[in-house]
């Protein structure tokens, strides 16, 4: 099982697009894939019509291993399910660990309860807390949207630095830079020196800047869905093809 | 009707939107639709497929294997005409893993096929649950079978679903139901069919039931034979007819000495043609195993030979088939059923009027203690025959045992039967392997000349062939030996005596 966060400590990057797209990818190119819907406001379930769950008030959540598979919908989409909204607990990142754990009892009861996932996506909320503190040490790979600006030039540098301090190994973050816009030349700037200074952090897919993108929002859908031969769907699809198989698919 | 699978049979029209009315709160939106298209009910011929709860069809190219529990696998294949394992690499071929190699698919029936695929929807759009709706119609009926399958954490939704398809449904929610709507008043082909047997009913009686039966079943073989779909026709054929013969000769007294002699004669007669058939069915059949037995150095040969056995097999082929369509034989089987069918209409025997279960008793007992004393001579130097002649009487026991098995206790008999099946395997084995050794030894001198040279790669082919069969044939004594010390265990001659010997004891 392969853990994968999606995460950035600035807002509206495209976090919960890029989490809600590569999870459709796995899923479509024949993985098993738990999207955690990590961010209190629920916006992954929102676009894929999951209602959030009442059963997730409750904090003793992730010691109750039946109450967190009962909690998990299905999508409509084959083997891609959700765990929708609201996950701010403490203990998560010991039950992400657990989870991948194949001697332990919760991936055994996690595997009896159908639960045994190929690849758990974490759409994360846009902060630093003890939460993301304790995802950066679960996850195998942090996929974070950087918008080609200045500002996130700054918010990315404060991550990189962050890892460092804490001794978090640096190799997990796969940076991409998101709503690119080709047409500024802010962006390319930005794109050049930043990709020469994080020289082995950022992937080279790049989401560019796209209404269809957007639409997300009305559609209600994963991009593949109802744009699949956008240009944005294909992005996501090297996103996708470069973090699973190091390269970027020429189709 | 309640139903745990979500799988429901609907006879005749059913129309989906019917159901939008119990769907409280959810819309029921059709996805996908396969348009209506000529479809093909795949089986075997003992239809198999069927006896497993499972609905195979092809339309056009694709070849669409329904489960029991609504789960649907498909690929693209021509499936009629050939056997599972030649079909091409796909879901169907593995979900058939386990189906018989020696049966062939054919078209059962066919009609008309139509499905459409549809979500249950909330409020958001969200599907909660899906299914799909499947039509058949062939010219017996129609059906519409539905399967709604729940979807992770939307159990509530699906029992709604399922509820309300339960409350349109009536009557058996089964793949047989479908079955049934499709061929109705057809009964599925059963090489060994259930004969109702009463205790005291007159031995004449049950014989003629026996043989009327077993008539019926080889005539059932004789079309499959003449298409030449699969062996097993040919085989089961000759079973029948093996069966029919048993009893002529096992149920002594039952008819007249005359009309019995008639009799054996007869199907003596109908047997001949086949066997030439059979021999070279077997051969075909285990023609990987003879490569795999010898090195690839004699395979040229043994393709000679191959070409050879294909070559007889053709030749006996067209006679048997001859026979088959010939008026004589077509006579020949109707006069024989008439004659089964009625009552007195057979001169009987002395021990016509004997009950069937006492009678049934003396047979059984007096062919198991003959057996026993057969076996117990049987040791490594005994010479072959006897063990041929072992593997007779353990068969005329088996067959007798199956013939009166309604009459006795099920359990026991499975008791008995499984070490005298164990031990009819390795005499069946052993008397496989003296044959073949016998026909290739004939073949090999069929095939030279004046001389008595032959194609020296046909030689080596076949002595090495013979070489191996014979060390087979040796293990396989072991095996006998082995086998028959278990089948005559205490427990099995204390079973034996308790339900065969009991003169004074009658019910
Ligand atoms: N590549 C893109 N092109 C255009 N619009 C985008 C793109 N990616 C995301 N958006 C839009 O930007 C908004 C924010 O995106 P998203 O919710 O994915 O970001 P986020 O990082 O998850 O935000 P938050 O920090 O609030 O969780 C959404 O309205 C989304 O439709
Ligand atoms: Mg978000």
């Amino acid at each position: 099982m392969k853990i994968i966060a999606c995460y950035s400590n600035k807002g509206g990057v495209g976090k919960t697009a890029t989490s809600v797209n590569l999870a459709y990818c796995y899923a479509q190119a024949g993985y098993t894939v738990l999207l955690c819907d990590l961010d209190p406001q629920g916006a992954s379930g929102f676009y894929l019509r999951v209602k959030p769950s009442k059963k997730l008030k409750d904090a003793r959540f992730f010691e109750d291993v039946e109450r967190f598979t009962g909690s998990i919908r299905a999508s409509d989409y084959d083997r891609f399910d959700v765990l929708p909204a609201n996950l701010t607990f403490r203990d998560f990142d010991v039950f992400l660990s657990r989870m991948r754990n194949k001697r332990s009892r919760l991936k055994k009861a996690l595997a009896a309860a159908g639960s045994d996932y190929d690849v758990v996506l974490l759409d994360c909320p846009p902060n630093f807390s003890t939460l993301s503190e304790n995802i950066f040490r679960a996850a195998d790979q942090i996929v974070v949207p950087v918008i080609p600006t200045t500002l996130s030039e700054r918010t990315f540098d404060q991550l990189v630095t962050f890892f460092e301090k804490q001794g978090l190994p640096k190799k997990k973050l796969r940076a991409f830079f998101s709503m690119v816009q080709r047409r500024k030349t802010l962006h390319l700037d930005t794109i050049e020196r930043m990709r020469k200074l994080y020289r082995k952090r950022f992937l080279n897919a790049e989401i560019p800047f796209a209404a269809d993108i957007e639409r997300m929002g009305q559609n209600r859908a994963p991009l593949g869905v109802y744009a699949g031969r956008s240009a944005a769907a294909i992005a996501y699809q090297e996103l996708f093809d470069e973090l699973e198989n190091g390269e970027v698919s020429t189709i | 009707m309640a139903n745990d699978d979500g799988f429901f049979v609907f006879s005749g029209r059913f129309d989906l939107t019917q159901v939008s009315k119990g769907l409280k709160g959810f819309s029921l939106k059709i996805e996908n639709s396969i348009p209506r298209r000529a479809f093909n009910l795949l089986d075997c011929y003992d239809q198999s497929v069927r006896a497993g709860g499972r609905l195979l069809i092809q339309t056009d190219d694709v070849l669409r294997l329904l489960n029991s529990d609504g789960s649907v696998v498909e690929q693209s294949g021509i499936g009629t005409g050939r056997f599972v394992q030649d079909l091409p690499e796909g879901p169907v071929r593995t979900a058939l893993t386990g189906f018989s190699s020696l049966r062939a698919l054919m078209g059962i029936t066919s009609g008309w096929f139509e499905s459409h695929d549809f979500a249950v929807l909330d409020d958001l759009q969200k599907t909660q649950v899906r299914g799909f709706a499947q039509s058949l119609s062939t010219q017996g009926g129609q059906v519409v079978l539905v399967c709604v399958q729940p979807m992770r954490g939307y159990d509530r939704a699906f029992q709604t679903v399922r509820a309300a398809f339960a409350d349109l449904s009536s009557g058996q929610q089964s793949m047989e139901a479908v079955f049934q709507a499709l061929l109705p008043g057809i009964s599925p082909y059963k090489a060994k069919p259930d004969i109702a047997l009463g205790t005291d009913e007159p031995s004449v009686q049950v014989a003629t039931d026996i043989i009327r039966t077993y008539l019926h079943v080889a005539r059932q073989n004789e079309a499959g034979v003449i298409a030449d779909i699969d062996t097993e026709f040919l085989h089961d054929y000759r079973v029948s007819l093996r069966r029919i013969r048993s009893v002529l000769s096992l149920f002594k007294g039952v008819f007249s000495p005359d009309q019995t002699a008639e009799f054996k004669q007869v199907f003596s007669d109908l047997m001949a043609p086949t066997g030439p058939v059979r021999d070279m069915d077997v051969y075909l059949l285990d023609k990987d195993m003879y490569f795999s037995l010898l090195p690839s150095n004699l395979h040229l040969g043994l393709e000679a030979m191959f070409d050879q056995f294909r070559a007889e097999r053709a030749r006996a082929f067209q006679a048997l088939t001859k026979q088959f369509r010939s008026t004589a034989y077509e006579q020949q089987m109707s006069k024989l059923t008439t004659l089964f069918s009625e009552a007195g209409a057979i001169q009987p025997g002395p021990n016509a009027a004997r009950g069937a279960y006492d009678y049934a008793c003396a047979l059984i007992w007096k062919r198991y203690r003959k057996v026993c004393k057969l076996a117990r001579r049987i040791t490594e130097d005994t010479p072959d025959e006897a063990v041929h002649a072992l593997r007779i009487d353990c068969k005329k026991l088996r067959y007798l045992m199956e013939f009166f098995a309604p009459l006795f206790d099920k359990k026991a008999f499975k008791v008995l039967i499984k070490p005298l099946k164990k031990l009819q395997d390795n005499l069946g084995l052993f008397n496989d392997y003296s044959v073949q050794q016998d026909a290739l030894l004939g073949f090999v001198s069929r095939q030279s000349n004046a001389q008595g040279r032959v194609n020296a790669q046909l030689a080596l082919a076949a002595g090495g062939l013979v070489g191996i069969l014979d060390q087979r044939q040796r293990a396989e004594r072991h095996r006998v030996i082995a086998s028959f010390k278990h089948f005559d265990s205490q427990d099995t001659q204390h079973l034996f005596c308790t339900l065969f010997h009991h003169k004074e004891v009658k019910t």
